[in-house]
């Protein structure tokens, strides 16, 4: 091609590069919109879209989104958040495993108790697990659908009130779940077997549901009764001058 | 007819696709009847393969960002358009690192999507990091001021390049891993090590991808105060110790001073911009090569000179649909690690091409840093198409889990 033919075409090339640009960079701000619209359409149809389950704290009766892994403290930053004495601002962590459940990662600073066994290396919360930071109780409550195993199963009342006598020198406490349930026979627990049944949270299958979790109400009467105990604990650990006082305000 | 029509899947970014292969077509054809040589008219075809099978190819083969490879590809290809107008053996020798980078990224995709345990991977990283940063301090070449070449025979490269991958890994994963001290200690030794080389741009980089991540990962205050003192007292220090540096300030501040020795680079990049004009003077009707470093640096200023100011407008749109793009993945991501390795990217792209095109522009000043997926490079086009697969493979998880959350709800599985 000659040189003044080709300078011709180069010219007019020119424009239709420029016009072919803008396209492209039209026709991609329009996807862009376009997919973030349909995907704020789609997590609205999805709600618990990222999610694994939720958190619910027995103190304060306040239920906090689950993300698949995150931090537990004080904190603003903290993707589930509790407030109060003895919670740090980086808690603990968790970290959502398929097929294993809800690994919680605790701070060597901060006291985390899982079941009631404190914690000091990782550790696995099921579906219904209770996990005490500070003197909040939450508990983890997981979709259903998702593979995890199930919880072990817990000796009787009687046998958890026996060995926390053991364990414990408060006498007559009345203890009702495995909150107190000392390390040792948390590691002898025994596997939950389908046929026994075990109370809340699954089907008649034994297949886990989100369905048959606790009712708020049932979790705010555990409440008020774990607020009893501490209440006499609390009476009891008390100097006699101070119980004294508090008898004649009462008064 | 229609019902066929009707009945086919609509393939989002199939007209933008399109729009791309034939413009290259039109520019590889368009250097052919110029120079009538068989590579220019095999490239009017391989390129926009390339581009096809880069795009359209990849996302055939597991979930991904259509829409960011397509643009990637698009700026690729257009470095190589602009490479072998410019000099026929660096085109031909950007289109075998382009292929290679493509396949590097769905490498990079297919580790980010596999790889579920990064705890050893991070410490061997770390570790690697701090032997590659080393090599040119002990086997190093100085380049413009800077000891941050390794010649390994006949093949040089910059390792300072392919640690920003590393950095980016690692920093997110350990920031992940609520350890901000170890992170901050590793992004400290690299930046100490780039400061030993003189590589001041890189310096610059990677302290702004270390300082964004912090931020993202804490979101504290303090640390901003803290890092924006620290990066300002470095800078200071930086311009106090190393002379190339104030020569650099000099040349920005006055480059008509010195118009034939040190502001003759920026003097004849900003002649070429406005030769240019808002059109172009036309591809292959230009006389860029008088930029030294016009296939690097000055590359941006090319494009500018040979395609016109509004066409390096539409550039400079696709970097920025690039990097919101980068932060819409890291918003969907769904865990911590996924979410900062996206915003990190992100970061580092952003940073990379703002030195770059603000240093050409003469808005900041010159840092020899490349312009990400167009400058001439086999390390830096491997590397920025290597960040690229970080962030497809983090957006193919995320549509993994957007996939899983459809299926749950699909079966009666969501919360009521």
């Amino acid at each position: 091609m000659s040189g003044e033919a080709y300078e011709l075409l180069a010219l007019l090339m020119r424009y239709v590069f420029v016009v072919i640009g803008a396209l492209i960079v039209f026709r991609a701000a329009r996807w862009m919109l376009r997919d973030a619209r349909a995907y704020q359409k789609e997590i609205k149809t999805l709600p618990d879209a990222g999610l694994v389950g939720e958190m619910v704290d027995l103190t304060t009766d306040r239920a906090q989104p689950l993300p698949r892994e995150g931090t537990i403290g004080s904190s603003r930053d903290c993707d589930i958040r509790v407030k109060g004495p003895n919670v740090l601002r980086h808690h603990a962590r968790f970290e959502f495993e398929e097929g294993k459940g809800l690994k919680i990662i605790p701070s060597r600073r901060g006291l985390t108790v899982l079941s009631g066994v404190e914690i000091r290396k990782p550790a696995y919360a099921l579906h219904g697990t209770q996990l005490t930071i500070g003197n909040h109780v939450l508990r983890v409550r997981l979709f259903a659908g998702l593979n995890v195993p199930l919880p072990a199963r817990y000796p009787e009342p009687d046998a958890i009130l026996e060995a926390a006598e053991e364990a414990v020198p408060w006498e007559g406490m009345n203890v009702d779940a495995p909150y107190w349930l000392p390390e040792e026979q948390a590691a002898q627990a025994v596997p939950f077997r389908r046929d026994q049944g075990y109370d809340g949270n699954y089907d008649e299958d034994g297949q886990m549901t989100w369905q048959h979790a606790y009712s708020m109400e049932e979790l705010r009467q555990a409440q008020a009764e774990q607020n009893w105990i501490d209440s006499q604990a609390e009476e009891e650990e008390a100097p006699p001058a101070q119980r004294r006082r508090r008898r004649g305000r009462r008064e | 007819m229609n019902e066929n029509k009707k009945s086919r899947p609509h393939v989002p970014g199939r007209g933008t696709l399109l729009a791309e292969m034939v413009f290259f077509f039109l520019g590889f054809f368009l250097l052919a009847l110029k120079d009538g040589k068989w590579e220019s008219f095999v490239l009017s075809v391989a390129v926009p393969a390339i581009i096809y099978v880069g795009t359209a190819g990849i996302s055939h083969l597991f979930p991904s960002d259509r829409l960011l490879l397509s643009l990637t590809n698009f700026l690729c290809a257009l470095g190589v358009l602009v490479l072998y107008r410019l000099s026929p053996s660096r085109g031909m020798s950007q289109a075998v690192n382009y292929g290679v980078g493509v396949g590097c990224m769905m490498l990079c995709a297919m580790l980010v999507r596999f790889v579920r345990n990064w705890k050893w991977l991070t410490v061997l990283i770390m570790a690697g990091s701090v032997g590659l940063l080393a090599l040119p301090l002990l086997f190093g070449r100085e380049t413009n001021g800077a000891k941050n070449w390794v010649s390994l025979g006949s093949y040089s490269f910059q390792p300072s390049e392919v640690v920003k991958l590393a950095l980016l890994v690692s920093v997110s994963y350990l920031l992940s891993q609520r350890k901000p001290l170890i992170a901050i200690g590793f992004g400290g030794v690299c930046l100490l090590m780039l400061m030993l080389q003189k590589d001041l741009g890189t310096a610059l980089l990677y302290f702004g991808v270390v300082f964004v991540l912090l931020y993202a990962a804490t979101g504290s205050i303090p640390l901003v105060i803290g890092g924006v003192l620290g990066g300002a007292g470095a800078a200071v220090m930086g311009y106090q110790m190393f002379a190339h540096v104030k020569r650099r300030v000099a040349i920005w501040l006055n480059p008509w001073a010195d118009t034939e020795g040190a502001g003759y680079q920026i003097v004849q990049s900003l002649i070429a911009i406005v030769n240019g004009g808002a059109w172009g003077v036309g591809l292959g009707l230009g006389n860029a090569q008088v930029i030294p470093e016009y296939y690097n640096d000055f590359i941006f200023s090319v494009i500018l000179h040979e395609f016109g100011v509004v066409f390096g407008l539409v550039v400079l749109c696709m970097y920025l649909f690039i990097i919101i793009r980068a932060v819409m993945i890291a918003r969907r991501s769904r865990t911590v690690f996924h979410a900062l390795l996206a915003t990190g990217c992100a970061s580092m792209l952003a940073l990379q091409t703002f030195v770059i095109i603000g240093g050409n522009i003469k808005l900041i000043p010159l840092t020899g840093v490349t312009l990400p997926f167009i400058s001439y490079g086999g390390t830096s086009m491997l590397c920025s198409l290597c960040v690229v697969g970080l962030l497809q493979g983090v957006a193919s998880l995320a549509k993994a889990g957007i996939q899983e959350d459809r299926e749950l709800a699909m079966q009666g599985g969501e919360a009521p």
